[in-house]
């Protein structure tokens, strides 16, 4: 751990002891997570066998040890192959608080703090060697209509999550709200600058900060909420544009059918983005949901990459689900959707690919008693390059209303990206869950996963183990964090 | 004087006199005096109550010493009449006034019996009920109901003025328009702004405030509140829900019409950040405190929006928060949503072993990875660490699923491009796509518009060209 990690554990660990010990603060309010994660499993990795260990099926292909490796030499052939177990363990503490009362009507501050550790061995969790991120760290003014903010901060949109640093200003006028902002923009799910945060990456990457300037108009009028956004990034030094899109968000009740909708242009690349539209309509006084989706899907790449002028092909799905609830202590669902690729163009080789998928699912819950809750559910999906057929089943025991435990247990069988799927995994778990009070919770669990390959052989990817626990402490009201009833 | 004029006074003063009998009434006597007994030797009212028409409370009734000049044993049975007591009430009649008026207008009809002698009674049949309709013949023309029409005032102080005790109080008729169905709920607010010393009659502050959460609103701050030592009679307090709230989007849609005047009748600002996040809107700033509130109020709790109950609220919540946009922020702060976007490690936003069989989920893209992860240091972070990374170099695959990989691949990156980013880094395309590649296989779609790009982004461009792609 660096020292600027080691002060920040320090700091953050110093402030969630003052979290739990200040339980009557007035004029913040926060919480404190910390939560801990242990991972065991096996990697695989290329690996070169000798060609007299590799055996050849009636296809002419080459199998070691129940996995297909190419062999090209005469002596040897080369594959992916399982290495040996690793385990890491990553820790994150989290560290949220909000501050009003500063003397000025309307004024607050509010940072979300997070500090990362890591141990174990040479296994590296996804973003546990980044031992700091602030990820919102913002003073906000609001009087009346008007909302001022600087410093680090988030729009979430139809345009999915856009952090920066730098000032929003937002104004309602009755049911309408504009808002505009602009700074120095943040990498997708990194909250340091691109620049930073991507160099190393590839060789020709960004080597200036990104400014974001963006804008949106919302109106509720006739019973329809409704967004537009329009959002653009261009090098610090205007050299070049990074990203220009805009969209519409919309939603309205119609005799309680509610039809949301959304849809994004990109200017970039001059075409449709991402769009949907759902109909969701409750029937008999809402024991029944029924929904229906029609949703174009293309992912989205800025000019910072070359993936974009790859000019990937959207997809178009419709989706049906149907939900089930006579009562509280029943719930039932089933959904189904299919999808459809646009014209790739490219050129076909021996056989086209899938150019089309579908998926389904199908779930229950039911609670027999108070405090026991049984669940299960089938997922299956199968498109171009990917399939899963998953079951899961669980059944969870409230001791009381402050300490619950839950038993799992799952299989599945799943082939990835154009890569042959072998054999099946089972796996179980337990996890339970304790709210000491109204200030603090802790729970936690493990789960075992064993692969079985058909021939009762447990060596394989998806054998894994891992637990978890996180606590977390609460201070002052916050109602749409916990969701729960509260008396006073 | 001449013989008219003196009329006139004689029947003032009778008048007056007989008024004095409201003032009367307002003693409680032990023992009733009998007034016709006595006729014969008082042709006067006044000669007994003189005060009555000065206001000199002292002289309203004779002194029992009076009595016994008669009364002695000798003459008379001796009597025990001391005068009555005085009663509590709460009238506001001035015997005084009313002379001084009536002298002024010189209105001689008005006579002692007028209101103290039942209609068809002798001129000593005095009654302690007082005749109401009298006081209508001036005061209320067109009142219809003593305890509805008339304005209560004109006889009555309000009863924080007077030494009601709780019985008392609790004997204080009903007026029939408290009966109304719509009284309480919607008739009294508007009575009450308009005569609100008619209320005041009946009840003091105390009562309002046993029900209005907001006792600084004007009509009620003015209201006069009970004096120290009354007992009041405890107060139920009632709540009646708005046709507003019953609306389907009231949930959703109350913020536009929220405000102190129309909200703190029932509610506090503890009420309003039962749901919302504080720092909260002006208007929740504005509304009173429960800790200093008296009444109890109607107890708001925290209740999700009706769109959250769906069965499939994960997956919808996309498009209403970004419909809503500052909708959401109502009950969650941005904290909220990175606790499951961009949530610390075994966040709860994945179901349990979702990285086991996540590929599925990330092939079909039912949510975007790339909201929460960027792909390409998340993503890739992790595969590398489990050995599914690329080497730089061309070689025996991961992709086994089907000959000539390589060959094929192209429909593939097409159709899923970001699961490609999220183990190849972009020069492991390069090495064959670039101008300057093993292959130099164009990426670019026959509608590519390369001119374009190059004027957008040509740093871009150069990843793969050695100069301007148009001259090339």
């Amino acid at each position: 751990m660096t020292f600027r990690g080691a002060i920040a554990v320090l700091a953050t660990l110093a402030s969630q002891l003052l979290l739990a010990v200040r339980t009557n603060a007035q004029e913040y309010r926060g919480w404190a997570t910390t939560s801990v994660q242990v991972v065991e499993l096996r990697p695989i990795g290329l690996d070169t066998v000798a060609r007299s260990d590799v055996l050849t099926d009636s296809q002419g292909r080459f199998f070691y040890q129940g996995y297909e490796v190419s062999c090209t030499q005469a002596t040897s052939c080369t594959g992916y192959l399982p290495m040996d177990d690793e385990a890491t363990v990553a820790a994150t503490q989290d560290l949220n608080l909000t501050y009003w009362g500063l003397g000025v009507e309307g004024l607050s501050l509010t940072a979300l703090a997070r500090v990362r550790l890591r141990a174990g061995t040479d296994l590296v969790w996804p973003r546990s060697d980044d031992e700091f991120d602030a990820l919102l760290a913002y003073a906000q003014y609001q009087r009346g209509p008007l909302r001022l903010r600087g410093g680090r901060q988030d729009v979430r949109s139809g345009l999915g999550l856009s952090a920066f640093d730098g000032l929003t200003a937002s104004y309602a006028y009755g049911s309408a709200r504009a808002e505009v902002y602009g700074g120095r923009s943040l990498a997708r799910g990194l909250r340091e600058p691109a620049n930073e945060a991507l160099r190393g990456l590839d060789d020709f990457y960004l080597d200036h900060s990104v400014l974001l300037l963006g804008a949106s108009a919302s109106l509720r009028t006739l019973g329809v909420l409704a967004t537009a956004r329009y959002h653009r990034e261009i090098l610090w030094d205007r050299s070049s544009l990074v990203s220009e899109r805009a969209s519409l968000d919309f939603s309205t009740v119609l005799t309680r059918v509610r039809v949301t909708g959304s849809a994004d242009y990109d200017f970039s690349f001059q075409h449709v983005g991402k769009a949907q539209l759902t109909v969701s309509a409750p029937l008999e006084d809402g024991r029944w949901l029924v929904e229906l989706s029609g949703r174009r899907y293309v992912p989205y790449f800025d000019l910072s990459t070359i993936w974009g002028f790859f000019e990937p092909v959207s997809y178009s799905e419709v989706l049906a689900r149907v939900g089930w609830s006579p009562n509280r202590t029943l719930g039932a669902w089933v959904s189904g959707g299919r999808r459809y690729y646009g014209d790739t163009g490219a050129p076909v080789i021996i056989q086209p690919m899938k150019d089309n998928g579908w998926r389904a699912d199908v779930g229950a819950r039911w609670a027999p008693l108070p405090a026991w809750t049984l669940n299960g559910s089938y997922q299956l999906e199968w498109g171009p390059g990917g399939f899963l057929s998953s079951v899961d089943a669980s059944v969870r025991y409230a001791v009381n209303d402050r300490l619950g435990a839950s038993l799992s247990a799952l299989s599945f069988q799943q082939i990835e990206e154009y890569r042959l799927g072998q054999g099946r995994a089972f796996g179980m778990g337990a996890s339970g869950d304790f709210r000491w009070n109204d200030r603090m919770s802790l729970m936690g669990g493990f789960s075992i996963l064993r692969h079985r390959d058909g021939g009762n052989v447990f060596t394989s990817p998806w054998n894994q183990a891992r637990g978890w626990t996180s606590v977390r402490f609460d201070v002052g009201e916050d109602p749409g964090l916990a969701n729960r009833e509260r008396r006073r | 004087m001449s013989a008219p004029a003196r009329w006139t006074v004689a029947i003032v003063v009778v008048a007056v006199a007989a008024l004095g009998g409201l003032a009367a009434s307002a003693y409680a006597q032990e023992v009733q005096f009998p007034h016709e007994t006595h006729q014969g030797l008082f042709p006067l009212c006044t000669g007994c109550h003189e005060g009555v028409p000065t206001g000199d409370r002292s002289t309203f009734y004779p002194d029992p010493t009076t009595c016994r000049g008669c009364h002695n044993g000798v003459l008379e049975v001796t009597v025990t009449w001391n005068g009555p007591t005085q009663r509590v009430d709460n009238l506001s009649f001035s015997h005084n006034q009313h002379v001084d008026a009536l002298d002024a207008a010189g209105d001689a009809a008005l006579q002692c019996g007028s209101c103290h002698i039942p209609p068809g009674g002798g001129r000593m049949a005095v009654s302690d009920e007082i005749q109401l309709d009298t006081c209508f013949g001036c005061h209320a023309h067109e009142a219809s109901s003593h305890q509805v029409d008339a304005r209560c005032e004109t006889c009555h102080v309000p009863l924080a003025r007077t030494a009601f005790d709780r019985a008392r109080i609790e004997s204080i008729p009903e007026p029939s328009d408290h009966e109304v169905a719509t009284f309480l709920s919607s008739d009294h607010g508007r009575l009450v702004q308009t005569d609100a010393n008619r209320c005041a009659t009946c009840h003091t502050r105390e009562r309002c405030v046993s029900c209005h959460v907001d006792a600084n609103r004007d009509v009620i701050a003015s209201f006069p509140a009970a004096p120290p030592g009354m007992e009041l009679p405890p107060a139920v307090a009632h709540y009646y829900e708005p046709t507003t709230h019953l609306e389907g989007q009231w949930l959703t849609l109350h913020g536009a019409e929220a405000s102190r005047q129309d909200c703190a009748t029932c509610h506090t600002s503890n009420d309003c950040l039962t749901c919302h996040v504080e720092p909260a809107p002006d208007a929740v700033a504005a509304m009173p405190s429960r800790a200093d509130v008296v009444a109890p109020g109607v107890e708001v709790v925290a209740q999700a929006p009706q769109s959250h109950e769906s069965a499939f609220f994960m997956q919808a919540h996309t498009v209403l928060a970004a419909a809503g946009d500052a909708t959401c922020s109502t009950c969650h702060q941005e904290a909220f949503c990175v606790t499951c976007h961009d949530g610390p490690v075994g966040g709860g936003y994945h179901p349990r072993d979702f990285l086991a069989r996540h590929t599925a989920d990330a092939f079909g893209r039912d949510t975007e990875c790339s909201n929460c992860h960027n792909t390409q240091v998340f993503c890739r972070e992790c595969h590398a660490e489990l050995g599914l990374v690329s080497r730089g170099r061309l070689g025996p695959g991961y992709h086994d699923d089907g000959p000539v990989w390589l060959l094929r691949h192209g429909q593939a990156a097409r159709q899923n491009l970001e699961s490609c980013a999220s183990c190849h880094r972009q020069v492991d395309c390069t090495q064959c796509h670039g101008v300057l590649g093993a292959f130099k296989v164009s990426p670019h779609g026959v509608d590519f518009d390369a001119e374009r790009a190059w004027a957008r982004s040509p740093r871009t461009c150069l990843a793969c060209h050695v100069g301007n792609p148009l001259n090339e």
